[in-house]
């Protein structure tokens, strides 16, 4: 009994560390890069939801659309603005690009924290449920409605982002580039509009997540930086490969996190995610699903 | 001796120093704090300006350095002078125990991995109460020397002044050295670096272990500077304002690093109530540094010919003296 | 004449592949050998094993007289195996002179006050560094360049502070991995030439890789031919060049010279 709320509270928080670990994955595969600034996508996602549905009253699958629409909002322009000018840019000397892009992403990281800071103070705000009835009844057992949401919604999520990559025009060109960029850009692929295009997308995957996470936790500027390290550790266990290998990856941390807790430490929560992280680098870098990278001498 | 031919750090301490008789209390909590800084990002400039390791567990081993010398001198009654020394070795042993697993990644990886350990460090400070007090966190009595409190920023300021001294002279004494040079190979070309008798794995964790030691030196100061420690003042976001320290000011540079800390000391006390504006600032400051000047303004000036470069070698020559033979501009591109 | 590197029943296996596959090599005391061979022979991977980067799946390596397959790459090194790059490794921020000294990182030492105090400057270990830098650097008619970043240097000019570098530490062995590659032909004679001498002025065996046959014919003592891992063809240039295998490998079938 207890055992099915457990695995129900975990299989959904392994959906959202696997939404915000998927936004990760596409950036690292697509430019080789960690985008530190992923987390605060998450926030803002959150932020907008609660912008569109306690601020300005609109229902709850309206502020989703807002919330969608925001974070991947900022998500294009952070790209445009701050990564896309190293990226394009001369040789650096001694720092290579990438190394440039990380500290820049850092650098966007507190920005963006500190912006949301501005308007929302350091208090911590409620965004209602989606629905009204918060749990139901299946088979005795009484759900979260709002824990189902977000595993159907991840789901179809998924779902939709592996068609995408498998059958769309742009999600194939997107693909080709992250395998081989001056490839790409040999045959006349505008690497820019892929570059916009997956932190769009990465974007609306951590936005999605922070907003079906808004009602369970609550929404404030520093809620971004504790998901990240979830998100990367559900990207490191899923290995960096794989769309629906982060999502395992996700899913199997938000289990072991939960069991973890419950008989083990449940004050040790907050660091099992680092130890995760530890654990994998350390031990099998490229998680359960990935490949080892060949080293090129 | 070899430390008049450093004119430039000479000048800088000195100026403080005559600085410091005219300071008011606060202008005197700056200039320690500054100094503090400088001994803290020094280390991460081994590391990650010298080395190229991008290693975000510096704030950890900063705590790590503060709480070994506040604990030790307010439970053991250990003093300040051999307190201090300590918690340098006691990070030290910790940076060498982490580096030696963290090594075997790099780039993405080993960032993640160290602010993995980074985050445990953090969460053991706050949550081993019996020893560490927890989120209350230790109140740092002034040190006593030979019997003598030294109750006043002046008379800390003379220990730190001396501490940072003793710092960048082994900084540049590292930095002039065979260890110096194979941290430069080992980021420039690693290749290189072990087709020339670099044992790399083992100068990986050296670097640790010595930018750990400076942290916890420095982590010891700060605890003076502060006179009360809690977990919050150790977390990544300390990291963070280091590594500005070390990207403003210009990273694989020793000079840059006084300037980094005193931009990055003095810019948050002018937004001082405002940790928004604090983070909006260092954000961009890191984001416009990282695009346009690369090399930090040390970099700049180096550039410009107004700053020599820096020297990876025992020097022939000091700077600014009159022996100097004159390198050949390196025009980058 | 023991050889001063001995090569037996080398095979490099990864990922699946065979890269070098049962390879027998020696190399002679004061010899240029050379190594051909088409695209991906293994010849750069062959270099890798014997430098110590690019672990063998079996198979050994004496030199003068001594095993040193156990030894890591730095030890490698110390032992007296130098090598250049297909692209140039130096280490960019660093000007010649502190390139080449990083050549001498094996013998060069520090006591442990100078790391504390500063440089105090051990005036015997000083002086033989530098007596070798500005000797190594005249050899090759670089001294002018002595303070000069590397990373403001031409190619030609990279290739040859690397080639310094190795020179410095005065090697038993030195490998040069397609040096003349992005030089113009006048470059490529002066390279030559500079080769050709190493093994009498530096009491040094050279490997070396290089892709226009004329050049290695006329440069080097031996040869030996790789294909796809193996070695099939091994003698003087005349031999090689006469061999209808190795016309094979690289034309793909039998011409008549």
């Amino acid at each position: 009994m207890e055992i099915a709320i457990l695995l129900s509270v975990g299989i959904s928080n392994g959906c959202l560390y696997g939404l915000v670990g998927l936004g990760l994955v596409l950036v690292y595969n697509a430019q080789g890069i960690p985008n530190f600034a992923h987390g605060e996508l998450f926030m803002a996602g959150a932020f907008a939801a609660y912008t569109g549905n306690v601020l300005l009253g609109l229902p709850y699958g309206w502020s989703l659309l807002f919330a969608v629409v925001v974070a991947g909002a900022i998500g294009i322009i952070v790209e445009l603005i701050a990564i896309r000018p190293i990226s394009m840019h001369r040789s650096l000397g001694r720092a290579s690009n990438q190394v440039a892009i990380v500290l820049a992403t850092v650098g966007l990281m507190i920005v963006l924290k500190g912006l949301a800071r501005i308007p929302w103070g350091d208090s911590v705000r409620n965004l209602p449920p989606a629905f009204m009835t918060e749990t139901i009844s299946i088979g005795g057992l009484y759900l979260s409605t709002q824990r189902l949401l977000i595993v159907a919604v991840t789901l179809v999520l998924v779902v939709a982002i592996s068609l995408f990559f498998a059958r769309t025009a742009l999600g194939k060109t997107m693909r080709a580039t992250s395998l081989n960029i001056t490839g790409a850009k040999l045959i006349g692929i505008n690497t820019g509009h892929v570059y916009s295009a997956t932190w769009g997308l990465a974007a609306v995957c951590g936005g999605i997540a922070g907003m079906l996470a808004a009602p369970l936790i609550f929404v404030h500027p520093d809620m971004g930086t504790r998901m990240l390290l979830k998100g990367f550790a559900a990207a490191c266990l899923g290995g960096f490969g794989s769309v629906s290998g982060v999502l395992v990856g996700g899913i199997l941390m938000g289990i072991a996190e939960i069991f973890f807790g419950r008989y083990f430490a449940t004050s040790m929560i907050d660091i099992f995610a680092p130890i995760i992280i530890i654990i994998v680098l350390l031990f099998r870098p490229q998680g359960l699903f990935g490949s080892r990278q060949a080293l090129r001498v | 001796m070899h430390f008049l031919r450093n004119n430039v750090f000479l000048l800088i301490f000195a100026a403080l120093l005559v600085l410091s008789f005219f300071a008011d209390a606060y202008t005197q909590y700056l200039i320690n704090l500054m100094l503090t800084y400088i001994v803290i990002a020094q280390g991460l400039n081994l590391i990650l300006g010298f080395a190229g390791m991008f290693a975000f567990a510096h704030g950890a081993f900063m705590g790590i350095g503060a709480y070994t010398s506040a604990l030790l001198v307010t439970k053991l009654n250990v003093p300040f002078l051999i307190a201090m020394p300590t918690a340098g070795i006691a990070a030290a042993l910790v940076g060498c125990a982490i580096g030696i697993p963290a090594i075997r990644v790099s780039g993405l990886y080993l960032a993640m991995v160290t602010v993995g350990f980074s985050e445990i460090l953090q969460w053991v400070l706050k949550h081993w109460k019996s020893l560490t007090g927890g989120p209350d966190g230790v109140i740092v009595p002034a040190p006593v020397f030979f019997g003598i409190e030294f109750r006043s920023d002046f008379h800390t300021f003379a220990i730190i002044l001396v501490v940072t001294i003793l710092m960048t002279l082994l900084a540049q004494g590292i930095i002039r050295s065979r260890l110096g040079r194979a941290f430069v190979a080992i980021r420039d070309s690693e290749i290189a670096a072990q087709c020339n008798g670099v044992n790399v794995a083992r100068t990986k964790v050296f670097a640790f272990t010595i930018s750990a030691f400076y942290a916890g030196i420095g982590g010891s100061l700060f605890s003076l500077t502060q006179h009360y420690i809690n977990p919050e003042n150790f977390n990544l976001y300390q990291t963070i304002l280091q590594f500005c320290m070390v990207i403003v000011g210009g990273a694989a540079s020793l000079v840059g690093l006084f300037i980094g800390a005193a931009i990055l000391t003095w810019l948050p006390e002018l937004l001082r109530n405002a940790q928004a504006l604090q983070e909006i600032g260092y954000g961009l400051l890191l984001i416009v540094f990282v695009i346009f000047l690369p090399r930090g303004l040390a970099g700049f000036l180096i550039d410009k010919g107004i700053l020599p470069r820096e020297q990876y070698s025992p020097a022939r020559f000091g700077w600014f003296s009159a022996r100097r033979r004159a390198p050949e501009k390196a025009t980058r591109s | 004449m023991t050889p001063l590197l001995k090569i037996e029943n080398l095979t490099i296996k990864f990922d699946g592949l065979t890269a070098v596959d049962n390879v027998t090599l020696a190399i002679g005391q004061g010899e240029i050998h050379g190594l051909i061979g088409p695209n991906g022979a293994g010849k750069t991977t062959l270099f890798n094993a014997v430098s110590g980067l690019a672990p063998a799946t079996s198979g050994s390596f004496v030199l003068a007289g001594e095993d040193i397959t156990s030894l890591q790459a730095p030890l490698r090194a110390a032992a007296g195996i130098r090598r250049t790059f297909q692209t140039v490794q130096l280490v960019q921020s660093f000007t010649v002179y502190e390139n080449l000294l990083f050549g001498l990182h094996t013998m060069v030492r520090d006591p442990i006050t100078s790391f504390i105090i500063g440089h105090r400057r051990d005036p015997q270990l000083d002086i033989d560094a530098d007596a070798a830098i500005d000797h190594v650097l005249s050899y090759l008619d670089m001294s002018d360049l002595r303070d000069r970043v590397v990373d403001s240097l031409t190619i030609a000019q990279q290739r040859y502070v690397e080639i310094g570098r190795a020179l410095v530490a005065r090697p038993k062995l030195l490998m040069l991995d397609e040096p003349t590659a992005g030089l113009s032909p006048a470059q490529v004679e002066r390279l030559d030439n500079m080769v050709a001498k190493l093994p009498a002025d530096w009491n040094v065996s050279i490997v070396l890789v290089e892709h226009v046959i004329p050049l290695v014919i006329k440069l080097c003592d031996r040869i030996t031919v790789l294909d796809r891992g193996r070695v099939i063809a091994s003698g003087t240039g005349a031999d090689i060049s006469s061999d209808p295998v190795v016309q094979a490998a690289y034309l793909g079938e039998r011409i008549d010279a």
